[in-house]
């Protein structure tokens, strides 16, 4: 059977919306979905190797003054950081991430090194709208 | 399956994931549903409410077959069948 295909435009790079971005990728490999994520603008700085899992240098994109309080309780309940979920699972199905060319560059990180090692490839937009129509499934983070 | 009859079935792995809350115990199942051979039972460990319901649907989208879930004292124990 055909795997079904996830394509997430993930925009964001504050740390509320990518934990939430790692959760639902963890759904979809438990489904076994190809999944196309594609990093766009504030998410590419994220994917900056230099900032990553690094809370302190990630916004909340709600509730910012709750973000120690949500930290916590992400620690207490042994719930992964969104590199982690987002690690894991690219070994269980096929989960490819491709950083927006431009948006890698407006933060200053150009090529593939400059990410963290889950990135894939830099591609340019027409391989996102591309993606897009070719999902089965298309969400915008 | 009567929780009677879960307890006497042969499970050939258990997966403990009663330290994670969403997703972990559905990603620990599809981890672990890999290691075992077709036919053989599974039970997942979880206190993760979520899992009660994740776990029976996870199985009817991939084939796997659901046999019951047994209530513990402050978990419970999800068992399926692999296809």
């Amino acid at each position: 059977m055909e795997k079904k295909k996830l394509c997430i435009g993930l925009y964001s790079g504050s740390v509320d919306k990518l934990t939430a971005a790692g959760i639902i990728l963890s759904g979809a490999v438990a489904d076994n979905m190809h999944v196309d994520i594609y990093v766009l603008l504030q998410g590419a700085r994220a994917f900056r190797k230099d900032i990553g899992d690094n809370p302190d240098k990630l916004q909340m994109a709600e509730n910012p003054a709750l973000k120690a309080e949500f930290l916590q309780s992400l620690k207490t309940l042994k719930v992964k950081t969104w590199v982690e979920f987002f690690r894991e699972c690219k070994t269980i199905s096929e989960v490819k991430i491709h950083i927006c060319g431009l948006a890698g560059k407006i933060w200053g990180a150009e090529k593939l090194d400059d990410f963290i090692d889950i990135a894939d490839d830099i591609c340019g937009i027409g391989a996102y709208i591309t993606a897009t129509q070719e999902a089965d499934v298309n969400l915008f983070i | 399956m009567t929780p009677e009859e879960l307890k006497k079935v042969q499970v050939a792995k258990t997966v403990d994931a009663r330290g994670t809350a969403c997703p972990g115990p559905l990603l620990e199942a599809k981890k672990t549903v890999g290691t075992i051979k077709s036919g053989d039972i599974m039970e997942v460990l979880s206190a993760d409410e979520g899992t009660k319901s994740d776990l029976p649907k996870w199985c009817a989208k991939q084939g796997h077959e659901y046999l019951g879930t047994i209530e513990e004292n402050g978990y419970f124990k999800v068992f399926m069948k692999k296809k």
